[in-house]
């Protein structure tokens, strides 16, 4: 609610002075600038996507596309690599969330009660591990000895905890009433219902805010799948698959650029392929960002609540 | 074992003494339960790496129980400290992550003060719902983008162009000297709104009557902005200045192997090769696995004494400190 009170226009009783207007020219800049820079990417790729290949060599696609069709995303939907790899990372996505969800946030449950025997000792384990790490390599070899390269559960269990959202997650639950679980031990519920049925159903706002942070986390994840999933192709996430769609497409540019000309790569198959990798490119971009672009907005409110909590609590 | 909280019973009988810590341990059985599997977790994926950074003082090779190589003292950082990469990637990890602390710390501030002016309630929600968009994007998806708009023949290159900015058309990924401009503001680009969330909650905060007293004193709106809401939201921007000096060298790995296409972008490879990406490519890329965690500790050593004094410092300037 402090953020309406805010908003409200505080009156102008002086009059307007030279650097009043140029702040108002300021503002428009600054916000149009902010406005088109990220917007403009976005449609543009749209657009692409949507462009007939051909068409799009001509240039000049802004944002609208000039001779429409859904050639781009036909060719990605009867693509078993893409749908493949969709499904790979909806799996991790979900898996991960709901499993990141259950262990940081009965762990932050956990550390949020004042009667947790070891309570001390445990949230100076946590704090340290954000001060100093092993490293990128000591990691690998200990994952690895796990037996988690290429394996699909390399997505999962390593990212089960995370300390800042547990961090997070506890603040919000040290603020619910203490009678709340006061009445229920009473009750003699024991602390899984305590945690599942009463603090977990009045939390909304933490748990869709973590929700959100682990669900990006594994739907953008490409640093995982490039250092622990070398050899199987069949378990590469989206990101994957896209990063090998420019890699392909910059390739076709750089046989291009190697001599041959634009006449002599449209007849070439080269030609066909290069022409519409751009397009097919574009369209799987946006078929990998569109669950996300969908629901952030929704949990706005929240996410903005979220970062409040972590910036009170250091 | 039907037994009663030890705090609730504290509570109703203040003189019956508390039952010692392991009966207690056992009567919450449940609620240590909860804990066991984070604490297993993180035991294994942060403790346990943190004792191999052993490896660094031997010469791991794969097969080997971790610690349980053979011991070759400093003879990896020996390698490092004379190796002629080691200017490169200091140079470019500090060069990077001093362009995102100052530049790339400023501007979401800036924004977020500009955001607080925007009179039109649904404009400004506008902005700010678009102004995160990036944040969720990969960095994956954000370099496609870039690739699009800033090859030779990309959109904005044209507009640069026509702007006379640019006197020809040129790839900014065939300009290595460009690279740590294109980190930075491709990095503001990305986290400019996200990062701003904070700033603007903190102004949400400000009492309103101070601009309406510094309304009836006649002070200007830049004034207003400067001396009100910058100076009000000072301890945020401090605390936050803080936390971001802590991660100054994770000079973002993702992002850097995405712009330089995996480090096969020879012409920026020189510009672009930080102490991160040189250690995965030591260490796995290469499987020197002793010297890519000797690269390794370097880092997280300056890390560590870069947080410490940025603790201090916060310290002495009478802020809440995080440690």
């Amino acid at each position: 609610m402090a953020a309406a009170a805010s908003t409200k226009p505080h009156k102008m009783k002086s009059k307007k002075v030279f650097s009043d207007y140029v702040i108002s020219v300021l503002i428009f800049v600054i916000m149009l600038v902010v406005s088109v820079t990220t917007l403009y990417p976005f449609l543009n790729a749209l657009a692409l996507s949507l462009n007939e290949a051909q068409d799009t060599t001509r240039g000049g696609i802004t944002i609208y596309p000039r001779v429409f069709t859904l050639q781009s995303y036909k060719g990605i939907f009867t693509n078993p690599d893409i749908w493949h790899a969709y499904l790979i990372t909806i799996l991790r996505t979900v898996i991960g969330t709901v499993g990141g969800l259950l262990v940081t946030g009965s762990m932050a449950f956990a550390l949020s009660r004042k009667s947790l025997v070891g309570r001390r000792f445990y949230s100076i384990f946590c704090l340290i591990p954000m001060y100093f790490g092993g490293g990128l390599i000591p990691t690998y070899i200990v994952t690895r000895s796990l037996g988690l390269v290429n394996n699909f559960w390399v997505y999962i269990i390593p990212s089960l905890v995370n300390i800042w959202n547990m961090i997070l997650m506890r603040s919000y639950f040290s603020g619910v009433p203490d009678a709340l679980e006061e009445s229920a031990r009473i009750d003699g519920a024991n602390y899984f219902t305590v945690f599942f049925k009463i603090f977990w159903p009045v939390s909304t706002p933490i748990i869709a805010t973590i929700a959100l942070y682990f669900g990006v986390q594994h739907w953008n994840d490409w640093y995982v799948a490039t250092i622990y999933m070398t050899s199987r192709e069949d378990l590469k996430p989206m990101t994957c698959v896209l990063l090998r769609i420019i890699n392909e497409a910059a390739y076709a540019e750089r046989m291009a650029a190697q001599g041959m000309s634009a006449a002599a790569i449209g007849q070439a198959g080269m030609g066909r392929k290069m022409v519409s990798a751009r397009s097919i490119t574009m369209a799987t971009l946006i078929v990998s960002i569109i669950p996300i672009i969908v629901i952030y907005p929704f949990l706005q409110r929240y996410f903005i609540k979220g970062i409040m909590i972590g910036s009170i609590k250091g | 074992m039907r037994l009663k909280n030890s705090s609730a019973e504290a509570a109703i009988q203040p003189t019956v003494k508390k039952p010692n810590a392991f009966v207690r341990f056992i009567q919450q059985w449940d609620l240590q339960l909860l804990v066991l599997p984070g604490i297993i977790l993180l035991f294994i994926f942060s403790y346990v790496p943190i004792y191999g950074i052993i490896m660094a003082f031997q010469d791991f090779k794969l097969g080997d129980t971790l610690g349980m190589s053979e011991w070759v003292g400093l003879k990896w950082f020996i390698q490092l400290f004379t190796s002629p990469d080691l200017f490169g990637i200091v140079r470019n990890t500090l060069v990077i992550s001093l362009l995102k602390l100052t530049i790339g710390f400023i501007c979401p501030i800036v924004f977020a003060v500009f955001l607080n002016e925007l009179r039109v309630a649904p404009v400004k929600k506008t902005v700010q719902t678009l102004s995160y968009l990036p944040h969720f994007i990969s960095w994956t998806v954000t370099a496609t983008l870039l690739f699009d708009l800033l090859g030779s023949e990309g959109a904005l290159t044209q507009l640069l162009v026509s702007l006379h900015i640019l006197k020809q058309p040129v790839n900014f990924f065939q300009k290595g000297e460009w690279f740590w401009g294109l980190a930075t503001i491709s990095n503001i680009w990305k986290e400019l709104g996200w990062d701003a969330i904070i700033y603007v909650s903190a102004i949400a905060g400000i009492d309103v009557e101070m601009y309406e007293a510094a309304d009836i004193d006649g002070a200007t709106r830049l004034q207003k902005m400067w001396h009100i809401t910058v100076k009000s939201i000072k301890p945020t921007i401090i605390l936050l200045l803080i936390m971001n000096v802590g991660g100054v060298l994770n000079a973002n790995f993702d992002q850097i192997m995405m712009l330089t296409r995996q480090m096969t972008n020879a012409a920026l490879t020189p510009y672009a090769q930080v102490i991160d990406t040189y250690s995965y490519r030591m260490g796995i890329a290469l499987m020197r696995f002793s010297y890519g965690t000797a690269v390794g500790l370097i880092k997280s050593i300056i890390n560590f004494f870069l947080l410490l004094t940025a603790n201090k410092i916060a310290d002495k300037a009478g802020e809440t400190a995080l440690l």
